[in-house]
């Protein structure tokens, strides 16, 4: 076991690599879209609406776009990226002749996503926490979210992965799937205004659950009540999924 | 762990084969990649998988380096199971892959010591061995430079370092020298041989019959998944196709020519390729003497090869898979 987690370690940091020779590339889009949508959309649309929840837009969306980071990073990363590296750069084929194995090819995907998931809504969160956006208190509970939404958006992206025949079938998958996942997780406005059935649906999202504990640690809002509700299904939605996307994509590992 | 690595030790003392398949299967869906392999490979040999595209050479590596599972069959790899144990065999297995597989996201020495740290060198003894390595295999001035802006030589090359990195006790080269220059293919086999003599074992596949007969001890030719025929290089053409081939340009008033003289001598035989009308006789005299009753100058004279064995055994037509 040991032996497994220290050749899927030496995965993740391959991805490590690779990624940091072009952080500023890599990074920006990352931070700069939620960024971004945090300015264009709170304070220009946040000029119309006034109140939120209690709240002035620009506070009520920041919280769910720094989750919103986990699932970006982790779905491209494991549909494009792992497809990429599997099917036209024989990554993993090379790695298969060392004593790494399929498990440890997909354990270390899975470290790499996660903790990217969670650097990336940390880095957000500190921009947020600077421009006073948010309650430092809770606020180290973000990259433990974004680890575990990651893990599960993933996850999805492996499964995406096992099904598609080309990468052009991906953009099925976004819109589709990753779309309305993201648009309907409450990150832009409070799901009790929806119809019924989009919100049970929407409670079969992680991120949906990620968004919500995101929301109430940075809005130091009933951070324990949220904790208590979202955090297992959060983490029930995560320890179904993972071992999903884990059976999906061995076979195309190691048939 | 200790137990298996003593053990493995014992098995190379004792002189039992590094490699050993039994009845080795192996199923896609329907398709029967490999249909019941058996073969040896003995403590620094150097043995040969030889076959047409599409015979099932690489899915057999593949098996080998717990790459692709097996469907039936035993398979020992260093006394170990591929299936269970793939791990240990691989650390102590080195694997030229048929596609560079190169990570194309890092430059040269930054792919190596990504390599090294895959194989577990440990972490003071990276930077010597892979800086070594590209010195022997002519690379260290290319050490920083992307692997898009090799050329297709030296990819190849860097693929053999990376398959050196551990010191490996048995070394798999799947079509090494496919599409290089002759000079890069010299330069190749001088590795081999030099990695061979130090009592490395080498798994070699191949398409060129030159590369085979110069490096292999022993070789197998396999087809359509099943192996035809084994032998050391030269005791096959002994056996196969012995003998000296005179070659003629397809004319048809020659091949009818050819065709009446061959069918009057038990000794000699024809067959036509894209080479030419080719009758091959028992030995140079022989065919001369042969060729001087009929009063035929060949355009090449020419002693049997391994590529006469190979397209004896495998066939000269193009098959479904080819």
């Amino acid at each position: 076991m040991r032996e497994t987690l220290s050749l899927a370690w030496r995965v993740t940091m391959r991805h490590w690599d690779v990624y940091r020779q072009n952080f500023v590339a890599n990074i920006s889009p990352t931070l700069s879209d939620p960024l971004f949508i945090i300015l264009a959309l709170g304070i220009g649309l946040g000029a119309y609406i006034t109140d939120i929840d209690g709240r002035t837009y620009l506070v009520f969306l920041a919280p769910g776009l720094a989750i919103s980071t986990a699932l970006w990073s982790a779905f491209f990363e494991t549909s494009y990226g792992f497809f990429i590296r599997h099917t036209y750069e024989h990554v993993y084929q090379a790695m298969m002749t060392t004593p790494i194995g399929p498990r440890e090819i997909i354990l270390g995907e899975y470290l790499w996503v996660g903790l990217k998931g969670a650097g990336m809504s940390l880095g957000v969160t500190i921009v947020l926490l600077v421009f006073r956006l948010g309650d430092p208190l809770f606020a180290w509970t973000i990259p433990l979210i974004g680890f575990l939404v990651a893990l599960a958006c993933g996850a999805i992206g492996l499964i995406a992965s096992s099904f598609v025949r080309n990468i052009n079938q991906f953009q099925t998958v976004y819109a589709i799937l990753i779309n309305p996942l993201f648009f309907f997780s409450g990150i832009f406005f409070p799901l009790d205004q929806v119809p019924r059935f989009i919100q049970v649906i929407c409670f079969a999202s992680p991120l949906y659950h990620g968004v919500r504990l995101g929301q109430a640690a940075l809005w130091n809002d009933g951070f324990g009540a949220a904790l208590l509700l979202h955090g297992p299904f959060l983490l029930l939605l995560t320890a179904l999924l993972c071992p999903i996307g884990w059976m999906r994509i061995f076979p195309k590992l190691y048939r | 762990m200790k137990a298996t690595e003593m053990n493995s030790l014992s098995n190379d003392a004792s002189g039992s084969p590094v490699v050993e398949a039994k009845d080795l299967r192996k199923n896609f869906g329907s398709v029967q990649a490999v249909r019941g392999a058996s073969f040896s490979i003995a403590r620094g040999e150097c043995f040969g998988l030889l076959g047409p595209n599409g015979a099932g050479k690489s899915t057999a590596i593949r098996i080998l380096y717990g790459a692709t599972s097996r469907s039936g069959g035993s398979l020992t790899v260093f006394g170990l199971d591929p299936a269970r144990e793939a791990r240990e065999i691989k650390k102590r297995l080195g694997v030229v892959t048929q596609e560079n597989a190169l990570d194309e996201d890092m430059g040269v020495r930054a792919n190596m010591m990504m390599y090294a740290r895959c194989v577990g060198l440990p972490r003071a003894d990276r930077g010597k061995r892979v800086d070594e390595l590209l010195g022997a295999m002519s690379l260290d001035h290319r050490s920083n430079a992307r692997i898009r802006d090799l050329s297709g030589g030296m990819q190849r090359r860097l693929v053999f370092v990376r398959a050196l990195l551990r010191q490996p006790g048995l070394l798999v080269l799947d079509e090494p020298t496919t599409g290089l220059d002759p000079a890069v293919r010299l330069h190749m086999w001088e590795r081999v041989r030099e990695l061979k003599d130090t009592g490395t074992t080498i798994l070699l596949t191949t398409h060129y019959m030159d590369e085979a007969e110069r490096l292999c001890d022993r070789l197998v030719i396999m087809n359509e998944g099943e192996i035809k025929a084994e032998g050391a290089p030269r005791e096959m053409i002994e056996r196969y196709c012995p003998g000296t081939v005179a070659v003629f340009p397809k004319e048809a008033g020659l091949r009818e020519r050819l065709v009446t003289a061959a069918a009057e001598n038990p000794d000699f035989s024809w067959f036509e390729d894209r080479a030419g009308i080719n009758v091959r006789g028992p030995g140079l005299a022989a065919v001369e003497s042969f060729l001087g009753h009929h009063g035929m100058i060949p355009r090449i004279l020419r002693p049997s090869t391994l590529e006469d064995v190979f397209l004896e055994i495998t066939g000269r037509e193009l098959g479904g898979d080819a």
